[in-house]
């Protein structure tokens, strides 16, 4: 489920739980870019942002790895960031208020709900509830992940089919905004950040199912066989993890993507002698990778790192467009190999796929199911209550 | 001892009127795409019966055993919203979910039986959740630290002290942290150890690290409990506070300011925090509570409304779940004869 309920931390409070990242150029107009982090899995119309949370989007330069290196690609240390912030709590039906700061440091308000135009910055921002854009045969992928088979039927139901998410969507000129050294390859993070002193990082997501499919089946793993790693994962800085947990996460992967492998029944990834697997340490490195030189098309997502793992050179803007089929590419992927034969899990596309103009996800689902006493209201006091 | 009153290093934590709104929405959403992907048991209310013919919650072993594992977190939602907003109707809901998911073969990773021995701990039915938790750790796919700490929070309702604590100090030694030190804190603090209690519930506010106020709510809340058994009913007003300002719709605290302003004479008060508690709690012990209060400030005809809806939730709930509210029922009878009663027993 895209990176849907990736963390037993933060269920609890879904504000907080991403659900995808999604980056893409701004169809028909090369140069603008759009990006989108969509949080509150299965929300409602009614579903409000955290007020004490950062939403954040992280962006970095990178560029292929050189030749004789693994497979990557490298991190530069320029840092650009958006981050949004909300105030409000819908008392009395009155809107959330938005705070986005972006990467020069200016501030533009908004309203959740409405469409925000910050001209002077050359950028446009909505936030509110969406339909949800992820679509996958839940029943299929279930049933792959357990039985060690693909068990995909030809044409499957979307699991997400109608469910909402709280979405939020800037589009910006990055090649402008960021600056001439920036780009064209870059790298694009989501997270979300507790906003006290002292911020702690609750989730951070790019590629889509790294955490649900690849890292949270432990039966494989013979090293850890009963840590949820993903919360752990989800509070490291994605752009640089720190040392402690890499051999766990190492030994996850590796575990995994073996089984992945495996569900056609020969070998496309060939691991090394201690069982590294070849994706383990590229996947590790978790951020969408965009070339804002790029048109917009659909079906680009990954396509940058499939073309860095074979060594050719990219064709497409990559990141990952809003109507991708992640379930098939990902499986194909990890199945088949870089260029492996195509694999559906049977859902081709959302009900309502995306749409091509601003805000670009479709509308919520408003007839979520109703909100029903479980109990019948007594009568409440119309006498005066005076002291 | 002085207790410990709240300094600058207070958790920051999402609103509590977003997390309440955001809860609803969290199970309403969360039921759609649960009950079209797997028919299962519809939310009863109290004037239903209980299902008396579970379903199989899904059809085939491999879906059942991963849609059990959905279903948990369903329980876990709806069992978070009975706490928070004192609806036990959701703790029903909860509890029938997770007999059918049992029943219908979803236990088979033992996930289905943890959410089984919650449910059935809420209703106090101790000795059949400790064997589902049994049954669970023999089964596997349940991780063992949770299950050692449902097994402790049994334990020690149960009066087995000695392993409670055991278990609750083995955890606080493998996995330091708030959910940890603020079970053994509880538990020091319902056995009087309020010093110990202290360390620990501010360690546990310092450990927090989460943005839910739920949990920080609950223990404030536990914290106020422990003061107001120890009759400092000061510190008690402090921590109760605190959970209902972080969580002004936290049924537990606002109803236990309520009766520590009744016993002050402070009726009105009651009456002003109760009002809102009762269109949103079905637990019986508010309307309850608003009743006497109403009675003593001279409003005897609502008062008496009250009173009803009491008693008949009372009978609702003793015939449902006679471990968990026969005694607080009888307590009722007893403190808060109906009107009829009490001209009964004048006449006597």
């Amino acid at each position: 489920m895209g990176d849907h309920f990736s963390s037993p931390r933060v269920f609890g409070d879904p504000a907080a739980d991403i659900a995808d990242v999604f980056v893409f150029p701004r169809p028909e107009r090369p140069g603008r870019v759009v990006l989108v982090l969509t949080v509150f899995p299965s929300a409602t119309v009614t579903s409000l942002f955290s007020d004490a949370l950062t939403y954040r989007f992280r962006i970095r330069p990178v560029t292929v790895a050189g030749p004789g290196a693994a497979p990557g690609y490298a991190v530069g240390e320029d840092e650009y960031t958006f981050d949004f912030t909300f105030e409000g709590d819908g008392v009395g039906g009155l809107a959330q208020a938005g705070r986005c700061v972006t990467p020069g440091g200016q501030e533009v308000v908004f309203r959740v709900g409405d469409e925000m135009a910050a001209d002077s910055l050359g950028l446009r921002i909505y936030a509110g509830a969406r339909l949800d854009p992820f679509f996958i045969a839940l029943t299929g992928v279930r049933e792959t992940r357990q039985l060690g088979r693909l068990s995909f039927k030809p044409t499957d139901t979307n699991a997400n089919e109608g469910q909402n998410v709280l979405a939020i969507v800037v589009e910006a000129d990055l090649a402008a905004m960021l600056g001439a050294g920036a780009g064209p390859l870059l790298a694009v993070i989501g997270e979300t950040v507790t906003s006290g002193r002292h911020p702690v990082r609750l989730e951070h997501t790019a590629r889509a199912e790294l955490k649900n499919f690849i890292m949270s089946d432990k039966q494989h793993d013979r090293v850890n066989q009963d840590i949820e790693i993903r919360d752990l994962f989800n509070s490291e800085d994605a752009f640089g993890l720190a040392p402690y947990y890499l051999d766990a996460y190492r030994a996850r992967l590796n575990a995994n993507l073996a089984f992945y492998d495996g569900l056609d029944g020969k070998t496309d990834w060939p691991t090394g002698d201690r069982g590294e697997h070849p994706l383990t340490g590229f996947l590790l490195a978790d951020f969408l990778v965009i070339d804002i030189s790029k048109p917009f098309a659909e079906g680009t997502y990954m396509e940058i790192d499939r073309a860095v793992l074979a060594g050719r050179p990219h064709s497409t803007s990559g990141g990952r467009p809003l109507n991708d089929d992640i379930v098939d590419l990902l499986f194909t992927l990890l199945v088949g190999g870089v260029d492996g034969p195509h694999i559906s899990d049977g859902v081709e596309q959302a009900t309502q796929p995306a749409t091509s103009g601003f805000p670009y996800l479709a509308s919520p689902n408003p007839d979520p199911p109703p909100l029903t006493p479980p109990f019948a209201l007594p009568p409440v006091s119309a006498q005066p209550l005076e002291s | 001892m002085i207790p410990s009153t709240i300094d600058g290093r207070e958790p920051f934590t999402t609103s509590g009127t977003i997390a309440v709104a955001n809860l609803h929405a969290q199970i309403d959403g969360l039921a759609a795409r649960l009950l079209r992907a797997v028919p299962g048991p519809a939310e009863p209310g109290p004037a239903e019966p209980r299902p008396a013919e579970p379903r199989p919650a899904a059809t085939g072993p491999a879906v059942t055993a991963v849609a059990g594992a959905d279903w948990g977190a369903f329980i876990d939602l709806l069992t978070l919203r009975g706490q928070v907003l004192g609806r036990v109707a959701d703790y029903g809901w909860a509890a029938a979910i997770a007999e059918q998911l049992v029943r219908g073969g979803a236990g088979g990773d033992g996930t289905a039986l943890l959410a089984r021995a919650r449910s059935r701990a809420t209703f106090h039915r101790f000795a059949d959740a400790l064997g589902d938790l049994d049954a669970a750790a023999a089964r596997g796919g349940a991780d063992h630290s949770v299950l050692e700490a449902e097994r402790a929070v049994i334990l020690q309702a149960t009066g087995s002290y000695a392993e409670a604590e055991r278990l609750h100090r083995n955890a606080v030694m493998d996995r330091p942290g708030f959910a940890t030190l603020g079970a053994l804190a509880v538990f020091q603090a319902e056995r009087g150890e309020a010093a110990e209690a202290e360390g620990l519930f501010d360690q546990a506010r310092q450990c927090y690290q989460g943005i839910s106020p739920f949990p920080v709510a609950s223990l404030d809340y536990r914290r106020g409990l422990m003061w107001h058994r120890e009759g400092n009913l000061a510190a008690a007003a402090v921590w109760l506070g605190a959970s209902r300002d972080r969580v002004p719709a936290y049924a537990p605290a606002v109803g236990l300011l309520a009766e520590i302003d009744a016993a002050a004479g402070a009726n009105y008060a009651a009456i002003r925090r109760l009002l809102p508690l009762v269109s949103i709690s079905d637990d019986p012990a508010y309307a309850a509570g608003l009743a006497r209060a109403l009675r003593a400030v001279g409003h005897h005809r609502e008062a008496g409304q009250w009173h009803s809806i009491a008693a008949a939730r009372y009978d609702e709930l003793v015939l449902r779940h006679p471990q968990a509210y026969a005694d607080h029922a009888a307590d009722f009878r007893r403190l808060e004869p109906s009107l009829a009663e009490r001209q009964s027993g004048e006449r006597r």
